[in-house]
């Protein structure tokens, strides 16, 4: 059953969105920045003018103004409020469902309890880290009960280990209490993690909506303005094996994927599921390649590095740290290994 | 540099002495036991429940004035906002005794000043008078602070706040309000010094009777003009306190705002 339905949502910025969100589904919006991600999830909550229809299950929520949607908004800064503790942050967002301070308060306890941050509850904001501020407001967002929850580039601002953690942590959160949430992400790997289903955004245009293992298979996800834009490598031949992979080449070279069942031409796999060393690694001679630094782009705590092997050019993305610690600099070679499930035909 | 120091030195040292000279020549004027008596008498305890009433009923009307004001020019664009924003300003700049004639004449013998006598509201020459010419003065001082303060606080926790479920007024007293009272308080602050310190304005519009619209600012002029040093010097030696307690306040407040102090504590 849907929860929200657009039909020919539109304005400045968006063009003709029509799509709905069923009920206990994460719907993932992901596109380059500028697409209208960030918008489209302020008109759904009453925030931008808009034309077009918006329903909930509740009807039309045209006329309806921001505080009476239900729909839960994470920012993307946040905004916690800084002059209120992380109970008051919460029992603010408690409406007169909840009648009495005693009762906010326990519930706002419950809350933070299920995100995991109930000892911290008398603290404000600017006492907290990143990632606790994230489990606050969306504890905050969650205490308003909301009918559907939005997300705007939630785990973006986190460095990408507490991100990755977060990831897991919403997934196990979302099957606790089954809430239904649409959230924007330019980061493919995240929407392929968490989403049902992943719809693409490109120039105010809803123009694909696919589950998360056709991400690789759709060759339009809106140019290089992805932070995370898979390598598509162009394989030459390709022979089924007795074991359940398939064996294709690549830049001379022989590797294997999971048979999937599908016809492809085609193999997808994320940079950060390459994995680069110096030395040889121990472990089965499979999927391994060797490769030249031709280029190294360092951004907000990762490096993506691209690599030439044999004719052919793959990036891989590592952290700063081991960068640092492989002390790697563009002429070097290198070892890589193509992580095997995370190769995907197309 | 030294010799620049050594002139500035001695430009500072003077300033200090021209100053401190000024204070003391109130404070010594009269015997400990003198200034008691003055101060205990009816007509400055008088004056300083008078200018207490008066300041605070000024202030009440320069917030339920000035804040919505403030808060409209810092959040909207419309036409002739800009014109809007330098007309608050005026009173500002205007000598108090100017404003005090604009008054007088805006409320005295006109349609409006008519009207408001018949329901009962009569501004000249009453106590009233003194609350209009001290809100006259104070409002737009509290506007231009709430102004400031309202566009400290980024519109965008207002929407946090309605998607949370906050009607607009929940949201502005709930979240918008608390988080720049910094600002605001600041401005009250020094609105009520000018309020309480308000003479020009308020001689014109409350006129200067002793015993009934004798402020303390009004009951120094009508001692000094009448002999009566002792009072005058008592209600002087108030105001004085009264600017060092609110200078106090105002530096207490610019330091936990460098601290973040006072942005927490509203439940």
């Amino acid at each position: 059953m849907a929860v929200i339905s657009l039909v020919n949502v539109r304005n400045m910025i968006l063009k003709d969105i029509t799509f709905e969100i069923n009920e206990g589904e994460i719907f993932a919006l992901v596109g380059p920045s500028g697409a209208g991600k960030t918008t489209l999830l302020q008109v759904l909550a009453g925030l931008e003018p808009y034309k077009g229809k918006i329903f909930s299950d509740e009807g039309s929520l045209d006329s309806v103004p921001p505080y009476k949607r239900r729909m839960g908004y994470l920012f993307q800064d946040l905004l916690l409020f800084p002059h209120l503790t992380v109970e008051g942050n919460l029992t603010i967002a408690m409406g007169r469902e909840i009648k009495g301070k005693e009762q906010k308060r326990k519930k706002a306890l419950e809350l933070l309890e299920v995100v995991g941050i109930a000892l911290l509850s008398k603290r404000y904001p600017d006492e907290l880290s990143g990632g606790e501020k994230q489990r606050v407001a969306l504890a905050r967002a969650l205490a308003s009960s909301p009918g559907i929850l939005l997300l705007d580039e939630p785990f973006s601002s986190l460095d990408f280990r507490i991100a990755r953690y977060l990831r897991l942590e919403f997934k196990r959160l979302q099957k606790l209490l089954g809430f239904t949430a649409l959230f924007v992400t330019h980061n493919l790997q995240e929407a392929q993690e968490l989403a049902d289903r992943i719809g693409v955004l490109k120039d105010g245009r809803l123009v694909q909506v696919m589950k998360p293992e056709d991400l690789w298979l759709k060759g339009d996800l809106g140019g290089e303005s992805f932070l995370e834009q898979p390598n598509i490598l162009y394989i030459h031949n390709q022979r089924a094996t007795r074991n359940g992979l398939i064996e294709v080449e690549w830049a001379g070279l022989k590797f294997f994927i999971p048979d999937e069942g599908k016809p492809f031409d085609r193999v997808a796999i994320s940079p950060g599921d390459i994995f680069i060393s110096t030395l040889e690694p121990p472990g089965p001679q499979v999927n391994r390649f060797n490769g030249k630094i031709k280029k190294i782009t360092e951004t907000g705590g990762m490096a993506l590095i691209n690599l030439e092997v044999g004719n052919e050019n793959i990036d891989v993305e590592i952290t700063i740290e081991y960068l640092r610690t492989l002390n790697l600099s563009v002429g070097d070679h290198v070892c890589g290994i193509l992580k095997l499930r995370a190769l995907h035909g197309c | 540099m030294k010799g620049l120091h050594r002139l500035c030195f001695i430009a500072l040292f003077l300033l200090a002495f021209l100053v401190a000279g000024v204070l003391f020549a109130l404070i010594f004027r009269l015997s400990f036991k003198e200034l008691l008596d003055s101060i205990s008498s009816q007509e400055v305890l008088f004056a300083l429940r008078l200018s207490l009433l008066t300041s605070f009923g000024a202030i009440i009307i320069a917030l339920i004035l000035g804040l919505p004001s403030g808060y409209l020019l810092a959040r909207r664009s419309f036409r002739g906002k800009a014109i809007l924003d330098t007309l608050l300003d005026v009173p500002l700049v205007m000598t108090p005794l100017v404003a005090g004639v604009g008054l007088l004449f805006l409320f005295g013998q006109t349609f409006l000043g008519r009207h408001l006598a018949r329901v009962g509201i009569n501004f000249i020459f009453s106590p009233w008078g003194a609350v209009l010419a001290q809100a006259f003065i104070a409002a737009p001082i509290i506007a231009r602070s709430g102004k400031s303060a309202f566009e400290e606080v980024s519109p965008r926790y207002e929407w946090a706040a309605q998607t949370l479920g906050l009607k607009p007024f929940q949201t502005f007293f709930l979240v918008t309000l608390p988080m720049a009272r910094q600002g605001i308080l600041s401005g009250v602050v020094l609105a009520w010094a000018r309020a309480i310190g308000e003479f020009g304005a308020t001689l014109m519009v409350a006129g200067a009777t002793r015993m009934k619209t004798e402020t303390l600012p009004i009951a120094v002029f009508l001692n000094i003009s009448s002999g009566e040093l002792g009072i005058a010097l008592s209600c002087a030696l108030i105001l004085i306190a009264v600017g060092f307690i609110i200078l106090l306040i105002l530096k207490q407040i610019g330091n936990n705002h460098r601290h973040g102090l006072p942005m927490k504590g509203i439940q």
